[in-house]
């Protein structure tokens, strides 16, 4: 073999080489911001509220390690001191506790109202409604020290727009679950 | 010869270059800072989240406030100037929690300190649908109140969040070296507070 | 064996050569002077510049009144009220005010933080506004049964502004070192008279 056709094989060889890198590079370039976006990823997944589990009206969804039921959606009109146009809204929950380790399960619990344009209700302190002793919210049931098989009754209060009020559904998240939530329909949905 | 002068020319020109990079590269703080949602008094500055519609602005050398059922009066080094904004929620529930002054020289004045727990002052709770009204009100030398720019975020640290920025425009100075408009003395008492509609609504059952 | 000798000698000077050029440097850059001088002694009618603040000493007194510009005290103790005209030198609002006065440890408790209170209006530390002069009062509670002193010492701590710090590249004041000392007498009572420059 002469010297020259030992070169011409060896650059054939580089040429080859060559171009299975650059194409490793369509797959490389991708895997990498993956495995470095991937902490991010999950931390903003875990943060928000991104995927409706429906449940239909009077049945129970297990969530969180426990058993949610929404009983109750109501405006509470009449109030005086009002900003004009807006209704409060009480929406009421029943729920059997599973897995009691409240504290880690239900950490970071929010109740919302949603209504058909995606818009977000959090429970409003411009409206203090009198509750019975035995109904708490979200973040005082985690504290409550309840048992496995103990019902808890939580009630939320929003202040929304009276055009709003038709279209409003409650959801329940918590960082547990999260980037799924619950989303409950009413009876005539 | 010709060689080495062109290396030398380039290795020059590399180096403008580089230093071009390194000075016109954005700094750190720059990068996670507040994006701006610029606005002008009268209209609406649109943020990410929230919505900021800046009414008035109104100058005072002294301000009556009702605080724990008993009226004060908060007198200043330099002027009071009272801020009335109307705030809103784009599509979820929201907190407004820091508004500044920042003067024509740069001097930032952020909201007063000496009269909390006082109603219809940041932070402000606002749901979507519902407009409400706040008052903002600053302590500031009375050089700075002719074109401020009014600053309001959800957050201290707006990092790659909505700052609202609004243009309150120029202030005519009178010779005693307060604003024209100057009032001896604004009176926040319950009544004022109600009309704004930001007043605990306490019901009374369901 | 005799050039391996030679050449470790060869090592040696150079290595003994640059060290001393390096100490000589140092020397001359300042590095052994800094320390070791004593604080300067600032005057009480002074205005004190600390980087962040310009303050004026006002007056000082001890109260054995239930309350200093509203701030409850212990009952039956006494507190120490220093009065200066505080002035924020920066360009944003701070309340970065709580270490830049050092009660001395003969007259006050180390652990002892003040009280700071706006004299105006008796809020508890507010936000100061850049290039307003304000009355601050620092309240200093006494330990039980000290008898009040006739005058006391302060250390004055200043910061160094940096455009931008190393961790998250935005502006601050850092850096706390004590900027001097100053001795106060103490007067009556609230009444006695300011400090005049």
């Amino acid at each position: 073999m002469t010297a020259e056709a030992l070169d011409q094989e060896n650059r054939a060889g580089e040429r080859k080489w060559r171009r299975r890198s650059l194409w490793s590079l369509a797959l490389l370039i991708p895997l990498a911001l993956a495995v470095e976006s991937y902490d991010s990823v999950k931390a903003l997944l875990g943060d928000s509220d991104l995927f409706a589990r429906r449940v239909v009206w009077g049945q129970s969804a297990h969530f969180g390690g426990s058993d949610w039921k929404l009983t109750d959606l109501r405006g509470a009109f009449g109030m005086s001191n009002l900003p004009p146009d807006s209704v409060p809204v009480l929406a009421d929950f029943q729920v059997r506790v599973g897995d009691p380790d409240l504290q880690k399960l239900w950490l970071g619990c929010k109740v919302t109202l949603i209504d058909k344009d995606g818009r977000r209700w959090l429970p409003t302190s411009i409206v203090l409604l009198k509750t019975p002793d035995n109904v708490g919210n979200c973040i005082s049931a985690i504290f409550s020290g309840a048992k496995s098989g103990d019902t808890l009754n939580l009630r939320e209060t929003f202040l929304v727009p009276k055009e709003a009020t038709k279209s409003i559904r409650p959801a329940v998240g918590v960082a547990s679950e999260r980037p799924r939530f619950l989303l409950f329909q009413l009876e005539k949905d | 010869m010709m060689r080495k002068s062109a290396n030398i020319v380039l290795l020059l020109v590399a180096m403008v270059f580089c230093y071009g990079l390194q000075t016109s590269k954005p700094r750190y703080g720059d990068l996670i800072g507040p994006i701006p949602a610029y606005g002008k008094l009268g209209d609406t500055a649109v943020g990410r989240a929230f919505e900021v519609h800046a009414e008035k602005v109104e100058f005072a050398r002294k301000l009556k406030v009702d605080q724990f059922g008993q009226q004060k009066v908060l007198t200043t080094g330099g002027v009071w100037a009272v801020v009335t904004v109307e705030f809103a929620a784009r599509s979820e529930s929201t907190t407004i929690g820091v508004a500044s002054w920042r003067g024509p020289t740069g001097l930032t004045y952020d909201q007063t300190e000496r009269l909390s727990f006082m109603n219809g002052l940041l932070p402000v709770a606002i749901d979507p649908g519902l407009p409400r009204k706040a008052r903002l009100i600053f302590e500031m030398r009375p050089d700075q109140v002719s074109d401020a720019t009014l600053l309001v975020s959800e957050k201290l640290m707006a990092a790659l969040d909505s700052q609202a920025e609004i243009a309150l425009g120029p202030v005519a100075v009178a010779p005693d070296g307060l604003p024209p408009g100057t009032v001896d003395m604004l009176d926040y008492g319950a009544a004022a507070l109600r009309k704004t509609n930001d007043g605990r609504g306490f019901g009374s059952g369901e | 064996m005799l050039e391996s000798a030679r050449s470790r000698l060869k090592a040696w000077t150079v290595a003994g050569i640059g060290t001393a050029a390096a100490i000589a440097v140092a020397g001359v850059l300042g590095a052994f002077g800094a320390r070791h001088e004593p604080l300067p002694v600032l005057a009480p009618a002074s205005r004190i510049d600390t980087g962040e603040w310009l303050l004026r000493p006002l007056k000082a007194y001890v109260t054995a009144e239930k309350y200093a510009y509203g701030t409850l005290l212990k009952p039956g103790g006494k507190a120490l009220v220093l009065e200066l005209e505080m002035t924020n030198r920066t360009a944003k609002s701070t309340k970065d005010y709580f270490d830049v006065l050092q009660a001395s440890p003969a007259t006050v408790d180390p652990a002892t933080k003040p009280f700071i209170v706006l004299t105006r209006d008796s809020t508890m530390s507010p936000e100061l506004h850049p290039g307003m002069p304000e009355r601050m009062a620092y309240i200093w509670q006494l330990p039980d049964g000290a008898a009040a002193p006739a005058s006391f010492g302060l250390t004055v701590i200043r910061k160094t502004y940096k455009p931008r710090d190393n961790l998250y590249g935005l502006p601050g004041w850092f850096n706390p070192t004590p900027a001097g000392t100053l001795t106060i007498a103490v007067g009556a009572g609230p009444d006695s008279a300011d400090i005049q420059p």
